[in-house]
């Protein structure tokens, strides 16, 4: 049963593109900011990584741990000097400061790595972890929908239960009221950035882990991301899982039925139609600008 | 005289909160009503509804007869209903010219020629012909709301709604904006004056409607309206409790 | 200061005109004495100018910040392409028919693209080039990812192309100029001050939203076509690139977005650096990232939305007196 296995990749698939649109999810719902960098920013975890994993003789661990260091300082960078400085003067501005950003990052890794497909070498994605006749499950796609429930309720638990997950939800609901109060919140959107770094890092592990990536492959993330935040409702952290899935189906149901040349295609008009429909999202309830 | 315009019964509610109960008015042709009512009687929503940014939830609207409950804002600008906001927004980027050219070319839908003279004629009526060339973000207070009544008349309009025009300004520079409402009559357009400060409306207007809590209350002559134990008990009443 | 010049006597006019015909004649010969290296370059230059000018046009005049516009850069050189290599038809006939599918191909996917707003506009046309890359690189008719050798390409001469992209480029600035003093300038003008106030005066939003879009999708188009006559080799992945995007968005933001002036400035910077450092393609789109950003951030008006505001001059002006 061919389908029943697209199906149940394209479920678990749905766990490496929540992960991909997570930090996206996070930023928007924060600072209502749109991150055009979002996918560059992934590809380049997934450059260093690769890099740290080289270092250290193949501990993916050790790898993204330095990796989550390196992107946290490089996302507090950013935020502080230069998305900070321009999110209150109108829309365009940080809409097209963070697409600067994106190319530039894409340009310094095609620069520094050169245009070939890298990969990040692992074993987890020749091992079957369940094998019947009519399926089977394997170890990396298993890996992805596993961090990914991770992940989500970890955010989850921060963002309700701690005084730092408190003051950045003050801070999305009332700018004015949350600064009166004594909250910073440009420095609160900084410190989301960095949040949104430590998930992008994991994120970026994934991906090399599961796919062949390119210094131009931020694009292709970045629509992912950007799809599924606005399926699963932007800023809406449980939306995400369910977008992810309805994206990582859609994909494999247009490679299933019409050749694996359309399985982006299919994706892609999925997303489409979705925001054509419902432009907010499914699961949100209108939090827009 | 001909009705102009005849709100009958309109009403809006979000869920199970409704901002307008059930409103009625009716405006003759070339008169000026005044609406009055404490905050939160529901007269911004009000002028909302007869523009079009709002769709009512009960009730209709006739302008001249003819049903434009479900109108566009720029359909009712084109069938003849302007409006000046509460806080002026002119095109501050544009010149008092332009601005006025944008309501006679787009409300009137006049060939730029022939809009151009309408301009002209206006900026005379409403006094900024010596600003025809000022950009409108440097105009004062006054000549905002001066030039957003001239904007909404470039558009030929049979009614105008006025949102608090009067407010904020001086007493002096009232009484510029009465004489301005006079003429705006004179030329035969009806007028809906929304306005918080009840002295301006006992001199401007014909009739005056008062509304509380998003119903009529009362609806008459000036003096009488003001006078009246209804408008009495919706203003100080609330205070006294 | 700029409403004394708005009231300035005819004077200024007449220098303005002379200067103009100056600059005109000039590019007009300039075959005639320069070389070939010389010309390609300028072809460049008043090409992507016309880009610039319709992205200008769009982000600039009318709110719409659209990163899908290679979208009509690659129906433009496939339209080319197809015409030339497989009907064998005149090259003419490839750049008009780019034009008339991209306006065509704009109109239907206004309706979806239109429901979204803002950022979602945004990377919705950017969604759709995506999709279009993707599609054009399993779609057989058009050779899937081999693309066409166009070999009619060959055939012109440097000299031939400059002509026609002179034509467009100053074009291009000729049709924003007079568009922006037509009724529809005047309601872009207004819908950029305050969409509401607009529309309470009777200007319909979406219609000249719609309107401008469609201008740009057959600019941009006709545009696409002219690059591809000069590139003359055309693929899925490298003509739906965001790459084409890219340039548009750094000419106009560092020219001067919302200014005609600034994509005139931006398209002679953009392809100068671009050629200075021809052969470290990544440097010079990392030095031009950079110097985009630190734009916004340090005079978000650009070159000449910040001279405007400092000098008070208006070389092209579209206020109405």
């Amino acid at each position: 049963m061919q389908i029943i296995q697209s199906l149940l990749n394209g479920i678990l698939l749905g766990g490496l593109y929540a992960m991909v649109a997570l930090g996206m999810s996070l930023v928007f719902g924060i600072m209502k900011l749109t991150n055009i960098a979002h996918g560059d920013l992934i590809i380049v975890a997934t450059y260093i990584c690769m890099v740290m994993a080289v270092q250290f003789s193949g501990n993916l661990l050790l790898a993204v741990l330095i990796t989550i260091c390196f992107m946290m300082l490089i996302g507090f960078l950013l935020q502080t000097f230069l998305i900070n400085k321009v999110l209150d003067k109108g829309p365009e501005p940080p809409l097209l400061v963070t697409f600067g950003i994106s190319i530039t990052l894409s340009n310094i890794l095609l620069l520094v790595f050169g245009a070939d497909a890298r990969y990040i070498p692992n074993t987890l994605k020749t091992i079957n972890i369940v094998n019947t006749e009519h399926f089977s499950i394997s170890a990396i796609y298993l890996l992805n929908f596993i961090v990914a429930i991770v992940v989500i309720c970890t955010l989850h638990y921060i963002m309700k239960n701690t005084f730092f997950g408190r003051s950045i939800r003050a801070t999305a609901d009332d700018v004015t009221t949350a600064e009166l109060m004594g909250v910073n919140t440009k420095r609160i959107y900084s410190y989301t950035m960095c949040l949104a770094m430590v998930i992008s890092s994991i994120a970026g592990l994934l991906v090399g882990m599961n796919y062949t990536y390119y210094p131009s492959t931020g694009t292709e993330y970045l629509i992912y991301a950007f799809g599924v935040v606005v399926i699963g409702g932007m800023g809406n952290q449980m939306g995400i899982l369910l977008g992810g899935i309805i994206l990582g189906i859609a994909q494999l149901m247009g490679a299933y039925f019409f050749g694996t040349g359309y399985q982006l295609l299919a994706g892609y008009l999925v997303l489409l139609i979705i925001l054509t429909i419902r432009p907010q999202g499914i699961l949100s309830k209108a939090t827009r600008r | 005289m001909a009705t102009v315009l005849d709100v009958q019964d309109i009403g809006i509610s979000f869920g199970n909160n409704h901002v307008l109960k059930s409103l009625s008015l009716e405006l003759k042709e070339s008169e000026v009503l005044g609406v009055i009512g404490p905050n939160g009687a529901g007269k911004t929503v009000m002028l909302n509804i007869l523009t079009g940014i709002m769709r009512p939830t009960k009730g209709q609207i006739l302008f001249q007869g003819e049903n434009i409950t479900n109108l566009s804002t720029t359909e009712r600008c084109r069938k003849g209903i302007g409006r000046t906001f509460q806080v002026p927004r002119p095109f501050e980027k544009m010149t008092v010219f332009e601005n006025i050219l944008v309501g006679s070319v787009y409300g009137d839908r006049k060939s730029e020629k022939e809009a151009r003279v309408k301009a002209l004629e206006i900026m005379e009526l409403i006094g900024l012909t010596e600003k025809k060339g000022w950009f409108a973000g440097k105009l004062g207070l006054l000549d905002r709301k001066r030039l957003e009544i001239g904007r909404a008349l470039a558009s030929n309009p049979k009614v105008l709604l006025f949102d608090e025009v009067a407010g904020g300004l001086t007493e002096s520079e009232v009484s510029d904006i009465l004489g301005m409402v006079r003429m705006v009559k004179e030329q035969g357009i009806s007028v809906i004056w929304i306005e918080h400060v009840l002295k301006t409306m006992r001199e401007g207007t014909d009739r005056v409607l008062c509304i509380a809590e998003g119903r009529n209350v009362i609806c008459g002559i000036p003096e009488e309206v003001m006078r009246s134990k209804e408008v009495h008990d919706v203003y100080l009443g609330a205070d006294e409790e | 200061m700029i409403q004394l010049l708005a009231s300035k006597p005819f004077k200024i006019l007449n220098i303005k005109i002379i200067v103009l015909i100056l600059i005109i004649s000039i590019f007009l010969t300039l075959p005639l004495w320069s070389s070939e290296y010389i010309i390609s370059v300028f072809v460049l230059i008043f090409l992507y100018m016309s880009l610039g000018q319709m992205w200008n046009l769009l982000a600039g005049y009318t709110g719409l910040v659209s990163l899908g516009q290679q979208i009509f850069i690659g129906l433009g050189g496939y339209s080319l392409a197809v015409i030339t290599v497989l009907y064998q038809l005149p090259i003419a006939l490839g750049i008009i028919v780019g034009g008339v599918i991209s306006i065509l191909f704009a109109l239907i996917i206004s309706q979806p693209i239109f429901k979204m707003r803002g950022d979602y506009f945004t990377i919705g046309t950017w969604i759709v080039a995506e999709c279009l890359a993707v599609f054009f690189s399993v779609w057989t008719y058009v050779r899937g990812g081999l693309g066409f050798n166009i070999i009619a390409a060959y055939k012109l001469s440097t000299t031939d192309i400059y002509y026609m992209a002179v034509a467009m480029g100053l074009g291009s600035i000729a049709l924003v100029y007079f568009l922006l003093r037509t009724k529809i300038g005047l309601a872009l003008m207004a819908m950029r001050d305050n969409e509401s106030a607009a529309e309470t005066l009777g200007v319909e939003l979406y219609k000249t939203k719609l309107k401008v879009f469609l201008i740009a999708a057959f600019v941009t188009g006709l545009t696409g076509g002219l690059l591809y006559l000069s590139i003359a080799y055309i693929q899925p992945r490298a003509s739906f690139s965001i790459t084409w995007t890219v340039a548009m968005v750094f000419i106009v933001i560092i020219g001067g977005i919302g200014t005609i002036e600034g994509p005139i400035l931006g398209a002679f910077f953009f392809i100068l650096i671009k050629q200075y450092l021809y052969n470290y393609p990544g440097i010079s789109m990392i030095i031009l990232g950079t110097v985009a950003i630190l734009t916004i951030l340090i005079a978000p008006k650009g070159i000449v939305g910040t001279l405007q505001e400092r000098y008070g001059f208006e070389i092209l002006s579209i206020r109405r007196r």
